[in-house]
């Protein structure tokens, strides 16, 4: 072999050498592109695409983004059409829920008893001045008794199985552990989901029975002005003073809309979307603390509060020292009256005349 | 033994027993006490007036309509919201197949096993609240029937409880409230279950042989 040939052999290996890499390019391009003419774009310069053939052309992380931002899929074997699999506006609720409702409304409820007892242990039972003087007024009819004690019981039910699934999770569960409290908590939304509706019908009936002495009247912002419920002497009022009509009223809007929220739940195919029932269930939820709150209130002052208040809604008369006190505008214009009798007790306003025995 | 087999097997043998035994008890003494004999004119058939005061005192008398209204609706309302519930509620078609008479029946649909349920619910909701209030029933009633009324109330709350049917805990307590209330209803005022027939079939007699509608 002369010089020249030796010269001559490695440019055919060069040679060789480069087809044979370019070759090895051209495939790995091909295979890149996914095109044999080397046309397509690059996956890596697709609009911030990450590069990939999870689902043709679109990458995992399409498909997860798309999938938690509540995006519908045509689900093979459902019923209904496209199905939302991840809604995230849930995770709000849920968020809304276990936080700033559950926090506040049980605070609304701890600060409102708490009220009710230092008010107690500071002004003690509010009395009648001198004693009663034994002559009756008739004060509340027996539907109106009957339809407020119905609604009182269902309340009752209804605030105790309510209370029990909203916080029972934060009190109960830790005491009794929680395959007690799954037992507990079944049995509360039962009886919650089964009383509900019977307290919509209560509540309509109530209100309408209660309505026409709870309208404002000339008068009322003055027993507010002379210090309401906190002032040392008895300000006048009509059958209801100003914080009786309030308690009406909330019972009016936060009543029903407890009340409509709480059907939307019982019934949960009436609503069209999964977001209508969070909301409803967060307005049931807020309306319900509410009334809890100030229940205690009202069931305070009902029973053990106020001297004389409670035979008003269980015997029907109040004494009419209680009544010239605490509502001394309406005693006037009943006795005045003096149309309902009250059977077995001496009418105030006429002249004594024990019934014959 | 768990609590459910205990409520669902010794406790139900003993309470049904105690029921049975003790309501043939209480009837057997009815029967024996007879009564003295009728010695006015007969001027028509007791027997039929008997039969007929079964029925006629389904409602009230014309005079009383107005008055009774109240307790008549809350009343029918009550019972006939529960016997729908006890006979025709299938957890509880399941239970009698299976313990007492062997064989079922056609059952009612959720929804209505729900409704019977409200309606039993406010009825004797109803009916406790006329008797805690009006002075009438405030005078004549008892510790008889205040407990009647609770232990009645309680057997049905716990069975509502119970509804879901995912807790054995639930269902047992449902039982135990059923049997207390079993044990108790031979003794007490519950027993007009049964003695409603005799009392209107004895009114019934003595006005129809007198010619008189009971």
């Amino acid at each position: 072999m002369n010089k020249s040939m030796k010269k001559r052999l490695p440019f055919k290996r060069l040679t060789v050498m480069a087809c044979f890499m370019m070759l090895f390019v051209w495939v790995f391009a091909a295979g890149m592109t996914g095109s044999f003419d080397l046309k397509s774009q690059a996956y890596a310069q697709t609009s911030g695409n990450v590069p990939g053939k999870t689902l043709g052309n679109q990458s995992d992380s399409d498909f997860w983004r798309q999938l938690r931002r509540g995006q519908p899929f045509d689900l093979s074997g459902t019923p209904g059409g496209m199905q939302v699999l991840i809604q995230t506006p849930g995770e709000e609720w849920r968020s809304l829920r276990n936080g700033p409702l559950s926090y506040w409304g049980g605070l609304l409820i701890l600060v409102s008893l708490v009220f009710v007892i230092v008010f107690f242990l500071v002004h003690g039972r509010i009395k009648m001045t001198g004693g009663r003087t034994g002559r009756a007024v008739p004060r509340f009819s027996q539907p109106e008794r009957w339809i407020h004690w119905f609604i009182a019981s269902l309340f009752i039910l209804l605030g105790f199985s309510g209370l029990f699934v909203m916080f029972g999770r934060y009190v109960i569960s830790p005491i009794i552990g929680k395959d007690a409290w799954s037992a507990v908590a079944s049995a509360s939304m039962q009886a919650h989901n089964l009383l509900g509706p019977l307290f919509i019908v209560a509540l309509v009936i109530m209100l309408g029975v209660y309505l026409k002495d709870n309208i404002w009247q000339k008068g009322d912002l003055t027993w507010v002005m002379q210090g309401g419920f906190f002032s040392k002497g008895h300000p006048p009022s009509w059958k209801y003073n100003l914080g009786e009509k309030f308690w009406y009223w909330l019972l009016f809007f936060a009543g029903l809309a407890v009340s409509g929220s709480g059907l939307l739940l019982d019934f949960p195919w009436l609503a069209e979307r999964v977001q209508q029932l969070q909301l409803a269930h967060l307005i049931h939820g807020g309306s319900a603390v509410i009334l809890i709150a100030v229940s205690l209130v009202h069931i305070y002052l009902g029973t053990i509060g106020v001297e004389g208040a409670l035979e008003g809604m269980t015997q029907g008369y109040v004494d009419e020292k209680w009544a010239q006190e605490h509502h001394g505008w309406w005693a006037e214009e009943a006795m005045a009256e003096g149309e309902d009798v009250v059977e077995g007790a001496v009418q105030a306003g006429q002249p004594d005349n024990m019934p014959a025995e | 033994m768990t609590f459910l087999e205990i409520t669902e097997g010794p406790l139900w043998v003993l309470a049904s027993s105690v029921f049975v035994l003790g309501a043939l008890w209480r009837i057997i003494g009815i029967i024996r006490f007879g009564r003295k004999p009728d010695i006015s004119i007969p001027r028509a058939s007791a027997l039929m007036g008997a039969i007929k005061g079964q029925f006629l005192h389904f409602v009230p008398h014309g005079g009383f309509s107005f008055r009774t209204r109240y307790h008549l609706v809350a009343g029918y309302m009550f019972h006939l919201g529960l016997f729908a519930l006890l006979i025709y509620a299938a957890p509880h078609v399941l239970f009698l197949k299976e313990n007492v008479v062997g064989f079922d029946w056609v059952t009612m649909p959720r929804w209505g096993f729900i409704l019977s349920a409200e309606i039993a619910f406010a009825g004797l909701i109803l009916l406790w609240i006329r008797r805690i209030s009006d002075p009438v029933m405030i005078q004549i009633s008892d510790a008889d029937d205040h407990i009647a009324s609770w232990l009645t109330f309680l057997a049905m709350l716990t069975g509502c409880l119970a509804l879901d049917e995912s807790h054995d805990s639930l269902r047992a307590l449902h039982m135990l409230s059923v049997e207390i209330w079993l044990i108790y209803f031979p003794f007490s005022r519950l027993m007009h279950a049964v003695t409603f027939v005799f009392s209107r079939g004895y009114t019934g007699a003595f006005f129809g042989r007198r010619g008189v509608v009971p």
